[in-house]
């Protein structure tokens, strides 16, 4: 135990000192958010992505003439022509398009034609047919006879459900979005934790071979030590890393809350005041920030932690064997293959059936199964999972990593000092049952 | 009790009794019996591939022999005795991004060294090699001849009764293996056992004192340095001398005669047994200055190509 002890500690102190890792940590959390920022930055400004189209609008009819409203990515005029004056429009290039609308409403005949140069953009297509419609739809309803007051109460009417979730303590509030996002962020930390620090035992063990350290150490260490001290050390710097961001989004997330508090402190004079949209809006940040008190963070935190031991132990062990086995990173394809596959795997199903169904029968068995359950059981924790689950998906995990950890044991003991040759699974198997 | 304090008063360092050694296709090690005693300077000489280093990664604990058992210092080898022993192997190398001094500490505390202990018996190396203003620099910044010296101290800190050196002296450049050799004679002056593993056999034939010759996993020879000379010797003298060059008679025979400027050099062999002093005068009955005069004695190489060559005859016959 003692030279576990001092391996993991010499692992642990090089990777923390180096100043890649101390950047590393810093910026990390800053690129996602930033990245992140991005993304919903460009959501919310779709029309910055796409030049202005201006469309001509040939109303037959007349009933659309002036109504439909432009935007930052579509702009309309209004003249009526023929389908060959607008062919030869379309021509000189001056217009994205020609919409001509054809005589009556009611008639059968009744029809709305889109003349472009190229094909439209999706986004383009349904906004010019949402509009249509709605004005359309508008048009039939008062021709029957509803008023245009009713009809706009009628359009103004939405709405919010609010779950409340039975626990222990009593009705709790929920709020799907945010669980949902709780969840994934959960699975995708532990997902890259593992695959980042999975990768970084390979490396290491790769180094040491390569560097001829391992004969040297292995006169003074037993091959599992060596292996176990290097897998320790480094699950210990994934602790840090994780733990220094859980502090730095802590002191990041205070002052941003202020912020926010005291945005919605000013709030309700506006919402008296104010419009519609205005109340909608603060009512869903308070949804959202309701939502995000949930939790039961130290289940999640603690869940976090034995999922990323549990699930780095049992990966990690086979990256350190994948290492062994061979005598360069360039060899290492072969036999990272299957490892990661149900790692992928699991991520991937995570996204989509699991947070659609987060307590069916799959997501249930893939949280249990030792080779999905860290990333898996990720996303179901924020929706609640009885705890018989908890505590089988754990003792799974916990066997699991104990297997890997033997097998990976058997192999690299003798992998360390093979040198030369890129073995094959055969051979492998055959390491795996051959005495010292 | 008893027992044990008879067994701590062994003379011999390592007794490995008939070590049988098999990996998947080949048998690395048949056999194989050797004897250390304390103190002494032994050589495990063979071809590559002879089983020289499966030998070592038996006695280093690294690996099991099949069948055989092997004593240290009188005891059933056991994973305590690592700490007694200090090994340079062929494949050798260093955390190229460490500093000097933490990484030698760490090795040493792998030894079994307390860190306080440790760092006192890294000064005294530090000083005798003349390394204090690397201590902090990383390894990746040293000269390879430093590393060497680095690498050499790693094996020696915690200064155990045995040290093994496999192909001691390769990348070594001539001025650091003749500092390892004076090391070498220095620790066995201190009492500590040292066992050389090399195929170039002739580099270690003078500071041995007992060899066993390896070849294709069987021992093939075996025994004191002199003794083994003696045995093979082919009774042929080396003569230094000016005059007129020697020719052969029905006393002696020459088997090779070369020209350096004003002198020569003749190698004789004897048709008769005669002593040494018999053949001078014999010598001096022609016309020629005699300058040198000494009993030719086979290399290690040499003795090792005709040990290969009666076993076989033996095994053939």
């Amino acid at each position: 135990m003692h030279k576990i002890w001092l391996i993991s500690k010499r692992e642990y102190l090089t990777r923390v000192k180096k100043k890649s890792f101390i950047i590393m940590t810093i910026l990390s959390p800053v690129l996602i958010a930033l990245f992140y920022g991005i993304i919903i930055y460009l959501s919310f400004n779709k029309e910055i992505a796409d030049d202005s189209k201006h469309i001509i609008v040939s109303d037959q009819s007349g009933l659309f003439t002036n109504q439909l409203k432009s935007n930052k990515s579509i702009s309309f005029s209004y003249r009526n022509i023929r389908e060959d004056e607008a062919k030869s429009i379309l021509k000189s290039g001056q217009v994205f398009g020609v919409i001509m609308v054809s005589d009556s409403l009611f008639d059968k005949s009744f029809k709305i034609k889109l003349l472009v140069n190229e094909q439209p953009s999706l986004s383009t297509l349904t906004n010019i047919e949402n509009q249509f419609e709605v004005l359309i739809k508008n048009k039939k309803l008062s021709e029957n006879g509803i008023d245009q007051k009713i009809l706009s109460e009628i359009n103004s009417t939405g709405v919010e459900i609010e779950t409340r979730k039975l626990t222990d303590s009593g009705l709790e509030s929920g709020n799907s979005g945010v669980t949902t996002f709780v969840g994934i962020i959960g699975a995708i930390l532990i997902y890259f934790f593992i695959f980042l620090y999975g990768v970084q035992v390979m490396k290491g063990v790769i180094e040491e071979k390569t560097n001829r350290i391992v004969e040297v150490l292995i006169s003074s260490v037993k091959p599992f030590e060596l292996m176990m001290g290097k897998i320790i050390g480094i699950a210990l710097v994934g602790l840090t890393q994780f733990v220094l961001w859980v502090i730095m989004v802590l002191t990041l997330t205070i002052p941003v809350s202020m912020v926010v508090a005291n945005l919605m402190n000013i709030s309700p004079e506006t919402i008296a005041a104010g419009s519609d949209a205005t109340r909608q809006s603060s009512g869903d940040i308070a949804g959202i920030l309701s939502g995000f008190g949930q939790f039961n963070y130290t289940l999640i935190i603690g869940m976090f932690i034995f999922y990323f031991i549990g699930g780095y132990l049992f990966y990690g062990a086979l990256f350190a064997a994948v290492g062994s086995a061979v005598d360069s990173e360039t060899d290492t394809q072969q036999f990272m293959m299957p490892m990661t596959l149900p790692l992928i795997f699991s991520f991937a199903l995570a996204q989509s059936i699991v947070v659609n169904a987060p307590n069916g029968q799959l997501a249930i068995w893939l949280s249990i199964i030792p080779l999905s359950s860290p990333v898996v059981m990720m996303v179901r924790l924020p929706f609640g999972v009885p705890t018989w689950q908890i505590i089988t998906s754990m003792v799974c995990m916990a066997l699991g990593f104990m297997f890997t950890v033997w097998l990976a044991g058997r192999i690299y003991r003798i992998g360390i000092l093979t040198f030369g040759k890129k073995p094959t699974y055969k051979e492998i198997w055959v390491w795996l049952f051959r005495k010292n | 009790m008893i027992e044990e304090r008879v067994f701590n008063c062994s003379m011999m360092m390592i007794e490995a009794k008939s070590i049988t050694k098999t990996y998947q296709h080949h048998i690395a090690l048949n056999q194989i019996n050797i004897s250390i005693k304390k103190g002494s300077i032994f050589g495990l000489l063979g071809p590559n591939g002879a089983g020289k280093t499966s030998l070592i990664r038996i006695l280093t604990q690294i690996t099991e022999p099949d069948s055989g058992e092997v004593l240290f210092n009188g005891e059933k080898l056991q994973p305590r005795h690592i700490y007694e022993m200090g090994y340079l192997p062929e494949e050798r190398g260093l955390y190229k991004k460490m500093l000097v001094g933490e990484q030698l500490l760490y090795f040493a505390e792998l030894k079994g060294l307390k860190n306080k202990e440790a760092k006192q018996r890294l000064k005294y190396w530090i000083d005798r090699f003349e390394l204090k203003e690397w201590v902090g620099k990383k390894v990746e910044e040293l000269s390879k001849g430093m590393q060497q010296k680095v690498q050499f101290i790693a094996t020696l800190l915690h200064n155990p009764k045995l040290i093994i050196l496999d192909e001691p002296f390769s990348g070594f450049d001539p001025i650091n293996a003749q500092i390892l050799v004076d090391e070498i004679l220095l620790l066995k002056e201190q009492g500590a056992t040292i066992i050389f593993s090399t195929h170039r056999m002739d580099s270690v034939e003078l500071l041995c004192d007992h060899i066993t010759l390896i070849n294709k996993s069987e021992k093939i020879l075996d025994g004191e340095v002199n003794q083994i000379k003696q045995t093979f010797k082919t009774n042929q003298f080396e003569i230094s001398y000016s005059g007129i060059p020697i020719v052969s008679d029905d006393i002696i025979k020459v088997d090779s005669t070369e020209r350096e400027n004003l002198q020569f050099k003749t190698i004789v062999s004897l048709n008769y047994a005669m002593t040494g002093n018999q053949l001078i005068r014999h010598l001096l009955t022609r016309e020629i200055e005699l300058l040198g005069f000494k009993e030719k004695l086979p290399t290690m190489e040499e003795i090792f190509i005709q040990a290969v060559q009666q076993k076989n005859k033996y095994t053939h016959a």
